[in-house]
């Protein structure tokens, strides 16, 4: 498998999982990316999933350094790359693929800790993305204490470029029109969206 | 003008909701200013067709806010297009009028027909189209079928939609609008149609002179070709008063009325043209009976108003030749007479009165009329409202006694059959107005003579003034724009659908748009009417122009 690995599960649910990884793994994984988690044994289902947020806990160290009057490069380089504690990221459920069949429906059963974890690539995202087929926008909708907006805008500009990329422009309209379909009675959400998805610029080629 | 082969697939929405008594809505899918109001709709709904009009259209939004923010100068151009075809729409309101299971002939008129009155409503989502050109035929008729004559064309795409004259000569029928909305050249479109449609004769009341011999159109000093020109061999122009011309022209002959054909009542419609008082009824019951019904006229004519002698006592006593003398005699209050004497010497002096005419010109009329031909009495110089109460009325009444007359004949000795004839009244409401139309002939003939095969055509631009009786009879009815509400209000008397179509009425294009409602229409329509134009004429008469048959020229020499 030619994908990057981001990290390993820690907890995980039907919905959602957090995923562990090192500081220095931390370029490859970004807000509102597909992730896969492909299946634990043969015949499994492979999980793909939103990130929805990423964060960095403190430890003992850390506490005790921000304190302190000067760090030195090398402190900061050492806390940074030796930490025992991982960046954790969350991602939210969008589907799974069992028997080379995408669904946008929540997984059967959670995956299992220390299940490694993936970023997609454009064909991945291409093929859990195709035109006229949104039925995962509903997780993301009814998921509680996540930035819908800002997700829904970062997801967007991912998979847009991946379908622009592969000759279908048209994908980013569909796409605005379902949210705009799913929320148009829901004014203070759809505003949040669209507001985002405005600062993506990813319409100002079309003004 | 399209042709019956048109197939235009566009659907413009979708059924969201309604009923038959709120009117369907219909979600629209396509730019608001691509419809009218006032558009015929198609509603396909599984194996029946609904048939309606687009009564409104209503902006909506999802949620007010959608509408209350312009969202175009807070989102890209895109997004914003996007979100106000989501959010932002139109609603059109639909009258349903007629239903039809598809592939069913169907013919409103002929009961157990497929089309029928509209008794359920469509589904949820069904698609809405505009009506395509054999939509309209189907309901309206196919001009090529005898009896449908094109009155107009669907405003939108310009689908030719018929009138039947089968119907419209079954019962009375009215053409109104303000002054200016087109309504002589409508009158002049219908009658041609009725002319060479020859089912029907018309006699056609012309006050302004205008329909018999070539005109000028007032604003754009056009010619306008008059009946009598274009069926020289079937319409006879007829001038009040011996020797008048019209426009300089002279026509096939004159009304000269005989003093004895003026009755009590020809008067008493007068009361308020001539300011007649409470007691006229009283004076002229006394007159007849003094006189006799047919000479009354002549001889209160002849009597001297204010002639005196004076007795062998040396007093001073009416005349026996003065009115005074005469109602002392018939104990009618010598005042009274003299009023009525005084106020009638205006009918006394008119010109085309006289006591013995060179011909019977009514029975001439009558004729012409039962031989199958068109009669146009122009009123020349007589335009005053006295000289046409009086004559429309006179002659309509003489017209009414014969058709009743043959009509009763033909029901009982199986006699032929009378010929339908159309009496079109122009200025309609100064004979049909309240206080006149039930002593008039024609509230009588609006009212029943389509038993007796006599059927109005009334011409006016204030119906508001017209007789409610007479108007809730009226089976056609024609209307181009009216802005009063009343006016309104009188022409959309009697229909079920009249809250809708009011407003329809007062948005009508000042000219060239009329609205088409009534018993003699299958679905109330507003259409942008035919045009009285060069190719109307190489329509109606096609090559042959202004040539007249052999037997025609024959006919008209008498053989």
């Amino acid at each position: 498998m030619n994908h990057i690995e981001i990290g390993r599960l820690l907890r995980s649910g039907t919905r959602g999982c957090v995923v562990g990884c090192r500081v220095t793994d931390i370029s490859a994984p970004s807000f509102g990316g597909l992730v896969l988690i492909p299946p634990a044994m043969d015949g499994g289902i492979s999980i793909y999933g939103i990130i929805y947020d990423i964060h960095i806990d403190d430890d003992g160290l850390v506490r005790q350094l921000v304190t302190a009057d000067s760090v030195s490069e090398e402190v900061i380089l050492d806390n940074r790359i030796n930490r025992n504690v991982p960046l954790e990221i969350s991602v939210l459920f969008a589907g799974y693929e069992h028997d080379r069949k995408i669904s946008h429906m929540l997984p059967p059963r959670p995956p299992l800790t220390l299940d490694r974890i993936f970023l997609c690539s454009d064909e991945d995202l291409i093929r859990f993305t195709p035109v006229s087929a949104f039925g995962y926008f509903r997780h993301i909708l009814r998921a509680e204490e996540i930035p819908v907006a800002d997700v829904f805008a970062a997801h967007l500009r991912q998979v847009s470029r991946a379908h622009f990329s592969s000759g279908n422009p048209g994908w980013l309209d569909s796409a605005s029109k379902e949210i705009i379909t799913m929320l148009r009675d829901d004014y203070p959400l759809l505003m949040d969206v669209l507001g985002a998805i405005t600062d993506t610029r990813l319409f100002e080629n079309q003004s | 003008m399209n042709e019956l082969s048109d197939h235009s697939p566009a659907y413009i929405g979708y059924i969201v909701g309604g009923g038959l008594k709120e009117n369907l809505r219909v979600r629209l899918t396509i730019p608001p200013q691509q419809v009218q109001e006032g558009g015929f709709v198609v509603i396909e709904s599984g194996e029946w067709l609904f048939y309606g009009l687009v009564t409104d259209l209503q902006l909506g939004s999802t949620d007010p806010r959608f509408a209350d923010e312009q969202s175009e100068q807070r989102f890209p151009k895109g997004i914003a297009e996007m979100l106000h075809g989501q959010t932002l729409y139109t609603n059109l309101v639909v009258l349903p009028a007629l239903m039809l299971r598809a592939g069913l002939e169907s013919d409103i008129s002929q009961p157990g027909s497929g089309i029928l009155p509209v008794k359920s409503v469509p589904s949820h989502h069904a698609n809405v189209r505009m009506a395509r050109a054999q939509d309209v035929a189907e309901i309206f008729g196919n001009p090529q079928d005898g009896g449908k004559f094109i009155i107009g064309y669907t405003r939108e795409q310009g689908h030719a939609v018929c009138i039947d004259l089968d119907r419209f000569i079954q019962r009375s029928s009215g053409i109104f609008g303000a002054t200016g909305t087109g309504k002589s050249f409508l009158t002049r479109i219908i009658l041609s149609g009725l002319i060479q449609y020859n089912k029907a004769s018309v006699m056609l009341f012309d006050m302004h002179n205008e329909y018999g011999f070539d005109d000028t159109e007032s604003d754009s000093n056009k010619g306008i070709p008059g009946l009598r020109t274009k069926f020289s061999g079937k319409v006879r122009v007829v001038a009040l008063g011996r020797g008048s011309t019209i426009r300089g022209q002279n026509p096939d002959f004159h009304l000269e009325l005989g003093e004895k054909d003026i009755q009590p009542e020809d008067i008493e419609l007068l009361t308020r043209e001539l300011n007649l008082k409470e007691t006229t009824p009283g004076t002229l019951d006394a007159l007849v009976k003094s006189f006799s019904k047919e000479s009354w006229f002549t001889q209160f004519k002849k009597l001297k108003h204010g002639a005196t002698i004076q007795d062998e006592t040396g007093k001073t006593i009416p005349a026996p030749d003065s009115v005074a003398a005469w109602a002392n005699e018939n104990g009618i209050h010598p005042a009274a007479a003299e009023g009525l004497h005084s106020k009638l010497n205006r009918v006394f002096n008119r010109a085309y009165i006289a006591e013995n005419p060179a011909a019977d010109t009514l029975e001439e009329i009558i004729k012409t009329l039962d031989a199958g031909r068109h009669v146009i009495l122009s009123f020349g110089e007589y335009e005053s409202d006295l000289d046409y109460l009086l004559v429309t009325n006179l002659l309509t009444r003489r017209i009414r006694s014969r058709w009743e007359e043959r009509t009763n004949q033909y029901r009982s000795k199986k006699q032929h059959e009378p010929r339908p004839l159309v009496i079109a009244v122009e200025e309609a409401h100064k004979i049909l107005n309240r206080e006149m139309a039930s002593q008039t002939t024609f509230s009588m003939i609006a009212r029943e003579m389509r038993k007796y095969y006599v059927t109005l055509l009334i011409i006016d631009q204030r119906p508001s003034q017209i007789y409610d009786e007479v108007m809730s009879q009226l089976g056609t009815r024609i209307s181009g724009w009216l802005g009063d509400d009343s006016d309104i209000q009188s022409v959309l008397s009697g229909l079920a659908e009249k809250d809708a179509l009011r407003g329809m009425l007062s948005r009508l294009q000042a000219k060239e748009e009329v609205l088409l409602i009534g018993w003699g229409i299958p679905m109330p329509i507003p259409v942008r009417s035919r045009r009285y134009d060069d190719q109307f004429w190489q329509e109606i008469l096609g090559s042959q122009g202004n040539s007249r048959t052999e037997k025609e020229i024959l006919s008209d020499l008498g053989y």
